[in-house]
């Protein structure tokens, strides 16, 4: 069963070479380096034979450089979303099982773009009339020569297809699920992990946009080619920077507690180091994707944190009229405390934090800014109040007397 | 010696307290509970299941934390509350004509005073089947009103479990 699953999650390429040893013998990466090697020596020794000059040479090495960083790029695919737990949305699961679908659909329709670029590009070089080909090859170059291009020129085709491709489908996987987390009712929702992966893929998409312009050199006698790779080069980082950034605003909360986490307005922090813990009330603001408290720099629980960033964090609503509509929620995991060297890189979320706890807590902000206070309660940020940020691994979630674990 | 009674009334006046205990790895683990304070032996008491994470967390490292606390999200500096640190003593599970007489009159007493503190709440009936007594040795207090800190050692004293 599982075997059969992770044969049909394979491209037509992954599947062709995973059956010709040496390459099936060996994990992707080896593999892929290995193609590499085979293609550089096939090159080297046709250009030897040939007597090609060497600017032709570096063309076809810089053709293969491409077509292999690509492969490398786009295998992390398929792994990647074999080790996806399904949501735990019935709707979010069937968007993600279609989209796994037609990415590996057993009709191989990831070539047809590829061929859609194939087709007109060998078209636009032999009958054109352009001199791409000389300018690559030289004047009448053998019919070896030629295949061997013609080749490298499906490689390069064949993987720009696949880039168009899988970013097309990431954005229209993205924008789906985005509406569909809208719509999800009390537990529902798709981990964080799951979430960061598909991030993880369109940010790799962007990559594989960039290195396109490694083709310039290439094609740069010819205008229209110039002018296809950079519009490709956008197209795919266009469509995998939106993708991200949609991905990034699905809440990786379900609705319960999403709204526990927002509309509450106290936390507890439990810190351990050397097995004696410790527990305080903390106000904490929560963005809609990260949740960060603030804590005065004389605090016993920054000093343990510093030595042991593992915190469990406990948001609930408390009613003594209704245990059984009790709620609470606690997470599990470590803590990032952001000091002055983070101030370079993090200064508007630090800023943002800052912002939402003004807003959070204005009474607070009041009563703080306006009393003559011991250090440990004065709220100058870095000096006397620390920012740290929660990092879960884990959440566990009581509603009433059930306990419930629920993934991240 | 008694505890001062700003702290006596947090324990006294409050129905949720918040235990903290972790794992061999320092994994701190965080739970609301249901607890009384025993003036008494100056002990915390609570309820769990023995198959519950604490307990877990608890025979790998006795060490535990309770926190009782007042918030007032508008203003800070009505914000009081009891943090005690202490070892934490499960009691037996074993049959109870196999507990000593101590254990079993405190196990009543402590029984009677969570019946009559939440009886609201719990229907008469404090311990379900697999439920445990865990009792807290407070070997540190710390009490805080707004700004003000305010922090009482205990001196170890003989368990009352044998």
């Amino acid at each position: 069963m599982v075997k059969s699953e992770q044969k049909e999650k394979k491209w037509i390429y992954e599947d062709i070479v995973g059956k010709i040893p040496p390459f099936s013998l060996l994990s992707t990466k080896y593999s892929i380096l290995l193609q590499l090697l085979f293609l550089l020596v096939i090159g080297i020794i046709l250009g030897f034979v040939f007597d090609i000059e060497q600017i032709s040479m570096r063309y076809g090495l810089l053709a293969i450089v491409v077509a292999v960083s690509w492969s490398l790029l786009i295998l992390q695919l398929a792994p990647t979303l074999r080790k996806f737990r399904a949501p735990l949305s019935k709707d979010e699961n069937d968007l993600l099982e279609k989209y796994k679908n037609i990415l590996f659909h057993k009709n191989h329709y990831e070539a047809l773009p590829g061929l859609a670029i194939f087709i007109p590009f060998m078209f636009y070089i032999f009958y054109l009339g352009t001199d791409m080909m000389e300018m690559w090859v030289g004047k009448e170059p053998n019919k070896i020569l030629i295949v061997f291009v013609s080749l490298l020129i499906w490689d390069i085709c064949y993987r720009m297809g696949l880039g168009l491709w899988t970013s097309a489908l990431a954005l229209w996987r993205s924008i789906c699920l985005k509406k569909l987390a809208e719509k999800r009712t009390e537990l529902e929702h798709t981990p964080y992990t799951e979430l960061k992966y598909l991030q993880k893929l369109d940010i790799n998409n962007v990559f594989f946009g960039l290195i396109s312009l490694l083709l310039l050199p290439i094609f740069k006698t010819d205008e229209f080619l110039v002018t296809v790779t950079l519009t490709f080069m956008f197209l795919v980082c266009f469509t995998s920077v939106i993708s991200a950034y949609i991905i990034s605003k699905v809440p990786w909360l379900p609705p319960d507690i999403y709204n526990l986490v927002n509309e509450s307005s106290f936390a507890y922090i439990g810190t351990s180091l050397g097995g004696v813990t410790h527990v305080t009330p903390v106000v904490y603001v929560f963005d809609g994707q990260k949740i960060y408290f603030n804590t005065s720099k004389e605090a016993k629980k920054l000093k343990t944190m510093k030595q042991n960033n593992k915190v469990a964090f406990l948001i609930d609503k408390r009613d003594m009229s209704n245990i059984y509509e009790n709620k609470a929620v606690m997470f599990t995991g470590e803590v990032k405390i952001y000091g002055l060297k983070d101030i370079p890189l993090s200064l508007f979320r630090m800023l943002g934090t800052l912002h939402h706890f003004m807003k959070k807590y204005p009474d607070y902000t009041k009563k703080y800014s306006t009393s003559e206070l011991p250090k440990a309660w004065q709220l100058t940020p870095i000096i006397a109040r620390i920012l740290v940020e929660v990092k879960p691994v884990k959440i566990i979630y009581w509603r009433g007397a059930k306990q419930i674990s629920v993934p991240v | 010696m008694n505890i001062p009674d700003e702290m006596r009334n947090i324990l006294y006046a409050n129905y949720f307290g918040y235990v903290c205990t972790s794992d061999r790895f320092d994994q701190p683990h965080l739970t609301p509970v249901f607890f009384v304070y025993d003036e008494n032996s100056q002990k915390i008491f609570f309820i769990t299941n023995e198959r519950s994470k604490k307990i877990k967390n608890l025979s790998e490292n006795p060490n535990i934390s309770i926190t009782i606390d007042i918030r007032d999200p508008v203003n800070p500096f009505n914000n009081e509350g009891v943090m005690a640190q202490g070892i934490a003593n499960i009691t037996d599970r074993a049959p109870i004509y196999f507990l000593s007489e101590e254990t079993l009159q405190l196990y009543y007493d402590i029984y009677l005073e969570f019946k009559s503190k939440y009886q609201l709440v719990i229907d008469n009936k404090p311990m379900g089947e697999n439920d445990v007594m865990i009792q807290i040795n407070v070997e540190k207090m710390v009490y805080w009103k707004g700004p003000h800190f305010k922090s009482l050692k205990f001196k170890k004293d003989s368990q009352i479990f044998s």
